[in-house]
């Protein structure tokens, strides 16, 4: 279960981006990306259902455990093909690969617990209410707000 | 190997943000999140996550030195603090305490504003400043004269329950961030959210409403505001009887600020200077957050004074949901404020020139010949010190040689005085300028109170050991005060025996005393050992004679700078993200700065293809008082005709004006004019 | 030695981080990557238990060997990001269904920069839609 961002609540901060690397030595997993002057969007491990870098992984480094698409750096050896096969962009090679790893084995992942605006979650019953919520609101005023 | 969590409150912004450092054998080895701090339920930003950085920085002072032809020498404590007090006497002898002035420390405790002020005056001395000056003194100014009382009206989370939020001159998306998690609340909750900038700023996509205000112009704005509210019949008549006084000459200076009048001086449609009224008024709760958009202003005084015009004649003051919010900046700014170190006011904010208010201390300090005030403000200190009526100053944790407005002319300030000494934790430009400067601990090195914007007062604690021979400035001060010969009223064995002290003369704090400031403070008004602290202001009225607050009538005047032929574009300053002010301290945080590396002016699109510059160009910046070089970036977020530039670097105030608000002696930030051209 | 066939070797970064000895020596210029592979005293055969395309094998004699890889340029904004076999090899790995999927395969052809860019455009279109509408 990956985390979930909501937009709408993102204020472009980057307080994520620089929790991430805080307790990741030095190297963040999220990538806040700014649409123009208009909005702005963290970008992380979507820990797919069909992990595209796992299939890739040919020491099963990556590897599906659960819903959390999770990493054994012990395995990795740098090779660089999980780079190029993430269709978002969100694994790093420098000489080992990294990604976002949920945080574990803490119980919460850490940008969830530092974002100011209360903007991520992975609690998906939440997230998508409010989603709906908004985007029926949306609707309603024409496309507004 | 044991692990300790000790609690703590972020030293950044006045959001007073808790959060626990880790330490390991007198190392701080990371930050935990304090899910049950009320105001941030354990959020923490960019600049608090990157915290840590600061301790271990290679920059730290970490040994007292004077300055020494072109270099330092190094002291010891005994030889710094001697001639410090020998540099002082002699100054004080010749010329009067007036001639020496004190710059205390936003960043530092309750306690150590206190003392600080406290040797101040003990001296005889009435300049002592801090810089809410540069900051926040409109609000001081104002909100004591209308309202009675110069601070939030309500906690953080109280956002909440706000079914309108106007938001004026303030980027609390960026500057304050953990503000917006309430916000957001009350949007789910159906509430509307007006922004009032020059700039499309992150905060700027909270609004429903989006008011593209010209620099400047916010009592045009205001008042216009305010002239809907009235003559739509939308005022809170009950309200305006029972706790106003002044309604009648207030509204008829509304005369003059019809909508359509209002629009052609801000630049905002008058429909929506309308549409903003009507909804602020209307509905059952608002709010108004305001910030340095509102202060730093030559007419910053009349720019808070309106605000709490129409908090007033709506009623919308005082209970849930409902209030006036100046979100203050440094971490302890508001309690270096409630402390006294200002030039206008004692301790409680009892006024300088009151013989109430020296008696008093007289008494309590055991002293006489207290100084009446009000002193010199820290930026009249700056005039005084080039005209050599002040010949020393004694900065603690401020830089203003990059902080003021008008760099050029505070380094001729700085440089012209006799003797000046710096009490900080890194080599800042104003260290640099300095005969005498002392190390001093960092936030996680030292304990004592810290008061956020909310009036909430709490205690941090100390985590681990400063560097080298760093002091804490509680200990510097007691020493200092010593060699000056006020060793009896300076014996503190710790921060907590200042607070003793301050309970019994600051009226507000007199219950928020150590055993009970505990893990999550108390929020002042706090009166007695019993009380709970007082959430929200101006409940059961306002603190003048017959609990009315006032409204004051408030004229627009234009800046005290406009755009020429010569500087055609209209410079706005404030700040990104992941940066803190003159960014003494993030700019030496690794994370933070690999994130914003370098000065940028952003320009619009538009004026930028008609100098012929590109994003990403270097190019100059010049105004009538100096030049500073810049990335350029362009983006519609600014309107053509304004360009923006954070101060976290050093340049961005080599172009800022001194005009000055008349009553707070704030410069005006905000408003300059200036040209750009591309470097080639 | 180590003996290389350049029809396997589709120029990643495994041997050449793997080997203890820095027998392997991998050049990256903005357009190009050459491996080389020089004297080696087998010592060990991590490169060959490592390699993905089990393209090294350890043989007593053998030239000192080197493979020049022409970096792909990404369709969008041209940074030269992989060598084209790694890519043909993401390809190949693909579950048949994503391989068939109607958004094609068109991704891998772009750089994971512009990948994170293109995801962040389609993540916040509605939001950017909402907030740059001018009021009513």
């Amino acid at each position: 279960m990956p985390v979930y961002v909501d937009i709408s609540r993102c204020i472009g901060c980057r307080s994520c981006e620089v929790a991430c690397q805080r307790v990741h030595e030095g190297w963040s997993h999220v990538n806040v990306h700014y649409a123009g002057y208009h909005a702005a969007v963290p970008v992380f491990c979507h820990h797919c259902q069909e992990a595209t870098c796992a299939k890739a992984c040919y020491t099963s480094a990556l590897y599906k455990d659960g819903e959390r698409t999770a990493f054994a750096v012990d395995k990795c050896t740098g090779c660089g093909l999980c780079r190029l096969a993430c269709p978002f962009g969100v694994v790093w090679t420098d000489k080992l690969a990294h990604k976002c790893d949920l945080c574990s084995p803490r119980e919460t992942p850490t940008c969830i617990l530092t974002c100011p605006a209360n903007a991520l979650t992975t609690d998906y019953e939440s997230a998508s209410r409010r989603a709906r919520a908004r985007a029926a609101m949306m609707v309603a005023h024409g496309g507004r707000r | 190997m044991s692990k300790s969590l000790v609690p703590s409150v972020c030293p950044y912004c006045a959001a007073g943000c808790g959060f626990y450092i880790t330490v390991e054998k007198d190392k701080a080895t990371g930050i935990e999140y304090m899910l049950d701090h009320p105001a941030s339920e354990g959020a923490l930003c960019s600049k608090g996550n990157a915290a840590l950085e600061i301790i271990y920085s290679e920059d730290r002072l970490r040994h007292p030195q004077v300055r020494k032809g072109e270099g330092w020498a190094k002291l010891s404590w005994d030889e710094a603090l001697d001639l410090v007090a020998r540099r002082l006497s002699r100054i004080i002898e010749q010329s009067g305490p007036e001639s020496v002035g004190f710059l205390s420390s936003s960043k530092c405790t309750n306690e150590e504003n206190y003392l600080v002020q406290k040797m101040a005056r003990c001296l005889g001395s009435p300049n002592v400043d801090n810089c809410a000056r540069l900051c926040h003194a409109p609000t001081v100014v104002g909100l004591n004269m209308t309202v009675g009382a110069a601070a939030m009206t309500n906690p953080i989370p109280d956002l909440a329950n706000s079914r309108c939020i106007f938001i004026i001159g303030s980027n609390l998306a960026e500057n304050h961030p953990i503000l917006s998690r309430w916000i957001h609340r009350a949007k789910d909750a159906g509430a509307v959210v007006i922004v009032a900038d020059p700039r499309l700023t992150h905060t700027a996509w909270l609004a429903d409403i989006f008011l593209q205000i010209k620099p400047g112009t916010d009592v045009a704005l205001l008042n216009g505001m305010a002239h809907v509210v009235v003559s739509e019949g939308l005022t809170n008549g009950e309200f305006i009887s029972k706790r106003t006084r002044g309604y009648s000459d207030f509204a008829e200076s509304l005369r003059d600020y019809a909508p359509q009048k209002a629009s052609e001086i801000t630049g905002v449609p008058a429909g929506d200077i309308v549409r903003a009224a009507r909804a602020y008024a209307i509905s059952p709760a608002s709010s108004i957050v305001y910030s340095m958009g509102i202060t730093q202003h030559s007419t910053g005084t009349s720019n808070v004074v309106a605000i709490s015009n129409l908090a007033l004649i709506t009623g919308h003051i005082g209970r849930p949901g409902a209030g006036i919010f100046p979100l203050r900046g440094q971490n302890n700014v508001q309690g270096a404020c409630d402390m006294g170190a200002l030039a206008e006011f004692y301790p409680g904010y009892r006024r300088a020139e009151d013989h109430e208010t020296l008696e008093l201390f007289s008494l309590a300090w055991g002293t006489a010949g207290l100084p009446a005030g009000p002193g010199l403000t820290s930026t009249e200190m700056m005039d005084a010190a080039l005209e050599g009526k002040i010949r020393a100053l004694y900065i603690v944790g401020e830089d203003p040689a990059n902080s003021d407005s008008h760099s050029n002319r505070i380094r001729d300030a700085l440089e012209s005085l006799e003797f000046l000494a710096v009490q900080d934790i890194f080599p800042t430009a104003t260290a640099q300028l300095a005969d005498v400067v002392l190390p001093a601990a960092a936030w996680a090195e030292k304990e004592g109170t810290f008061t956020s914007t909310e009036r909430r007062v709490q205690w941090t604690n100390r985590a681990v050991s400063p560097p080298g021979e760093a002091r804490s400035d509680l200990e510097i001060i007691c020493s200092l005060a010593a060699k000056l010969g006020l060793g009896q009223q300076f014996t503190y064995p710790d921060a907590a025996s200042v607070l003793s002290e301050i309970n019994r003369l600051v009226a507000a704090y007199a219950g928020i005393t150590r055993e009970r400031v505990g893990s999550c403070g108390l929020v002042w008004p706090c009166p007695h050992g019993q009380h709970p602290g007082t959430p929200i202001l101006h409940a059961q009225g306002f603190k003048f004679e017959d609990g009315r607050g006032y409204l004051v009538p408030v004229k627009y005047q234009p800046a005290a700078e406009e755009v020429s032929w010569e500087y055609p574009l209209l410079l706005t300053t404030g700040r990104v993200a992941v940066h803190h002010n003159a960014g003494s301290m993030t700019r030496r945080s690794p994370s933070l700065m690999e994130r914003e590396p370098e000065l940028f002016v952003e320009i619009n699109p538009d004026d930028a293809v008609k100098l012929s510059i590109a994003n990403g160009d270097e190019v100059t910046v010049e105004s009538a008082r100096g030049r500073t070089a810049a990335k350029a970036r362009l983006t519609e977020r600014v309107k053509t005709g304004v360009v923006f530039m954070p101060f976290h670097f050093p340049g961005t105030n080599l172009l800022t004006t001194d005009a000055r608000d008349p009553h707070a002696k704030i410069p005006q930030f905000n408003v300059a004019a200036c040209r750009i051209a591309r470097r080639d | 030695m180590i003996k290389v066939d350049p029809a396997l070797c589709i120029g990643c970064l495994a041997c050449s981080n793997v080997c203890p000895s820095k027998n392997i020596v991998r050049d990256d210029t903005i357009e190009k990557r050459t491996i080389s592979w020089k004297k080696c005293g087998e010592e060990c055969d991590l490169c060959v238990e490592f390699c993905p395309a089990r393209a090294l094998t350890l043989v007593a004699e053998s030239e000192e060997t080197s493979i020049v890889f022409e970096l792909v340029a990404c369709r969008i904004c041209g940074a030269r990001y992989a060598t084209e076999p790694m890519l043909r090899r993401i390809e190949g790995s693909l579950p048949e269904a994503l391989q068939k999927d109607s958004s094609g395969l068109a991704w891998i052809w772009i750089c994971p920069i512009c990948r994170r860019n293109i995801e962040a455009e389609r993540a916040t279109r509605e939001m950017v839609l909402g907030r740059s509408r001018k009021s009513p």
